[in-house]
C-alpha cells in the first residue's frame, strides 16, 4: 500500500484548518479508507478536541520522534471508525521538536499502513508550515470569502507552488454564507477562484451545526442530515477521485427548500 | 459656443449619473477590488510607492508619441493561470503630429546629454514605438522590459475602467492597451 500524503494548510488562523481535517480524515474512513491524521500544530493542538479522542492520547508525534515509544503505539484509534487514527501533536513543546526530515520519515512509514495520511499544519508560513508540507506530495488550501484568509492563502499557494514535492494543490473554501453573497455583500466562490486561479476541491457552507459538533467531539460528517457534513462528504468523494457535482448553496440555504426538508423529515421521508 | 455649453451640460448630467451609480458599490466589489489590488502588490513586490513611479514613467515616456489623459490611466495585473500580464490602458486624445514627436525627441535628447555628458544615446527617430530606455536612467538600474504597443482602435470597452475615467471619456478617444510581455509568477523565496 502506498498512502497519499495530504496536507491541509491555509496561512492564516480559524478559517477551518482543523475542523476541515477532521471531517475530511473522517469521511474518508467512513467511505473505507485507511486514514491518519498527524497534528503538526506543536503546542496549539486541536484535533484531538475535534475529534473527541483528547483523553486517550497517551503518545505524541514527539514522543515517537524521540524514540520513546513506537509509531504505531502512538496512534489513537478513533471511537467509532477503526480504520480512522490520529498521531497527537505534543502540548508542551514547541515547533522546533520535530523538524522536516522526521516528519517525512513518518510519513514514509505511515504510507505502508495507509490510504491517507492528511497533516494539519499550523497557521503561519514559519517553519511549522515547511515542516508540514515537507512529507506531502498533495496539498488542500483552505480559506473563507474574506480578503485577509484569500491573501494568505495566495500566499500560501506561491509557497506551495516553490514546493517540488507538493504535485497537486486544491481550493476548499469555507463558509460561505449563501445569503450575504446573494446580497453582494460577500466574494462569492467563483471570485475567490478568479482572484486565487485555483481548481476547486470544496464549497462548504457556513454551518452552526459545526459548533456542537465541536463541543461535542464529533465531526458532523457523521450527522447526514447537516449541509456542511455532506459538503464534507463530498470533498472525501473528490479526493478519491470521484466526480461528485458541488452543493447549490442558494438553492440549498433557500426558505423553501427548507420548509420541505422539514415537512420530509416529519413525514419521515428524508431521503 | 452653445455647442460647448450645451456639451458640458451633458457631461455633468452624466457625471451626476455616474456618481450616484458609484456610491452603490457593494461590499463584494469593494472587497475584491481591494484584494485585487493588493495581490498585485504581494505578487509583484512593487510597493504603492513603486507603482506610482512606474505609471509616472510610463506617462512620460508614452507622453511624447502621443497626447492622451494621464489621469486616467489604467494599470493593472492580470493573472490567466500560471501567467501574470501587465494591462495598461490609457484614453488616447489625440495622435501628435510628426513634428511635435521629433520636437519631444530632441528635448528629451538634449536634457540627457547635458545632464550626462558621457552617455550618448541614440534616440529612435520617432516611428519606432518599441521602449526607449530613457526615462529611468536616473541612476537606478532596474531592468527594463521591452514593451509591446498593440493600438487597437477599440473604444474604450476596458472592462477595467472604473469610475475614474468615466468623467473624461471622450468619443474621438482611443483605448491603447500596452502588454508587457507575460511573465512568470517569481514568487516568493
Amino acid at each position: 500500500m502506498t498512502g497519499r500524503v495530504i496536507v491541509i494548510t491555509s496561512g492564516k488562523g480559524g478559517v477551518g484548518k482543523t475542523t476541515t481535517n477532521a471531517n475530511i480524515g473522517t469521511a474518508l474512513a467512513r467511505a473505507g479508507n485507511k486514514v491518519v491524521m498527524i497534528d503538526t500544530d506543536l503546542g496549539l493542538r486541536n484535533l484531538d478536541l475535534l475529534l473527541g479522542l483528547e483523553n486517550r492520547i497517551v503518545y505524541t508525534i514527539v514522543d515517537v520522534v524521540e524514540k520513546r515509544c513506537k509509531l504505531k503505539q502512538a496512534l489513537v484509534k478513533d471511537k467509532k471508525n477503526p480504520n480512522l487514527c490520529l498521531l497527537a501533536a505534543a502540548q508542551t513543546r514547541d515547533k522546533s521538536a520535530v523538524t522536516e526530515k522526521q516528519l517525512k520519515e513518518i510519513c514514509e512509514k505511515l504510507k505502508k499502513d495507509f490510504d491517507f495520511i492528511l497533516v494539519d499544519c499550523p497557521a503561519g508560513i514559519e517553519q511549522g508550515f515547511q515542516n508540514a508540507v515537507a512529507g506531502a506530495s498533495e496539498a488542500i488550501v483552505v480559506t473563507t470569502p474574506e480578503m485577509s484568509a484569500v491573501r494568505d492563502a495566495d500566499r500560501i499557494i506561491g509557497l506551495l507552488e516553490a514546493k517540488e514535492d507538493i504535485k497537486s494543490y486544491k481550493l476548499l473554501i469555507n463558509r460561505v454564507r449563501p445569503n450575504l453573497v446573494k446580497s453582494n455583500d460577500m466574494m462569492s466562490v467563483e471570485d475567490v477562484v478568479e482572484i486565487l486561479s485555483a481548481d476547486l476541491i470544496g464549497i462548504i457552507p457556513e454551518d452552526t451545526g459545526i459548533i456542537t459538533s465541536t463541543n461535542k467531539g464529533e465531526p458532523i460528517v457523521n450527522d447526514d442530515k447537516s449541509l456542511a457534513g455532506q459538503a464534507y462528504r463530498n470533498v472525501a468523494q473528490r479526493i478519491m477521485g470521484n466526480e461528485v457535482p458541488f452543493l447549490d448553496l442558494e438553492k440549498e440555504t433557500s426558505v423553501v427548500t427548507k420548509v420541505k426538508k422539514f415537512f420530509s423529515h416529519l413525514i419521515g421521508k428524508e431521503k | 459656443m452653445s455647442d460647448n455649453i450645451f456639451k458640458e451640460l451633458c457631461n455633468r448630467i452624466l457625471n451626476l449619473f455616474k456618481q450616484t451609480e458609484s456610491k452603490e458599490e457593494n461590499a463584494k466589489d469593494v472587497a475584491r477590488n481591494r484584494l485585487r489590488v493588493v495581490l498585485m502588490q504581494d505578487r509583484t513586490n512593487l510597493t504603492p510607492d513603486l507603482l506610482q513611479r512606474m505609471r509616472k514613467e510610463l506617462v512620460e515616456l508614452l507622453s511624447k508619441y502621443v497626447e492622451m489623459d494621464k489621469d486616467a490611466l489604467e494599470l493593472n495585473f492580470d493573472q490567466e493561470g500560471d501567467q501574470m500580464a501587465l494591462m495598461l490602458s490609457i484614453p488616447v486624445i489625440r495622435a501628435k503630429d510628426e513634428a511635435e514627436i521629433e520636437e519631444a525627441l530632441a528635448q528629451d535628447d538634449e536634457g540627457k546629454v547635458s545632464e550626462e555628458d558621457a552617455e550618448e544615446s541614440e534616440a529612435g527617430e520617432g516611428d519606432n514605438s518599441e521602449g526607449e530606455n530613457t526615462e529611468a536612467s536616473e541612476g537606478e538600474n532596474k531592468s527594463e522590459d521591452e514593451i509591446e504597443i498593440s493600438e487597437d482602435n477599440s473604444e474604450s470597452n476596458d472592462e477595467n475602467t472604473s469610475e475614474e475615467n468615466n468623467d473624461t471619456q471622450n468619443d474621438n478617444q482611443q483605448n491603447e492597451n500596452i502588454q508587457e510581455e507575460p511573465y512568470q509568477e517569481n514568487n516568493n523565496q
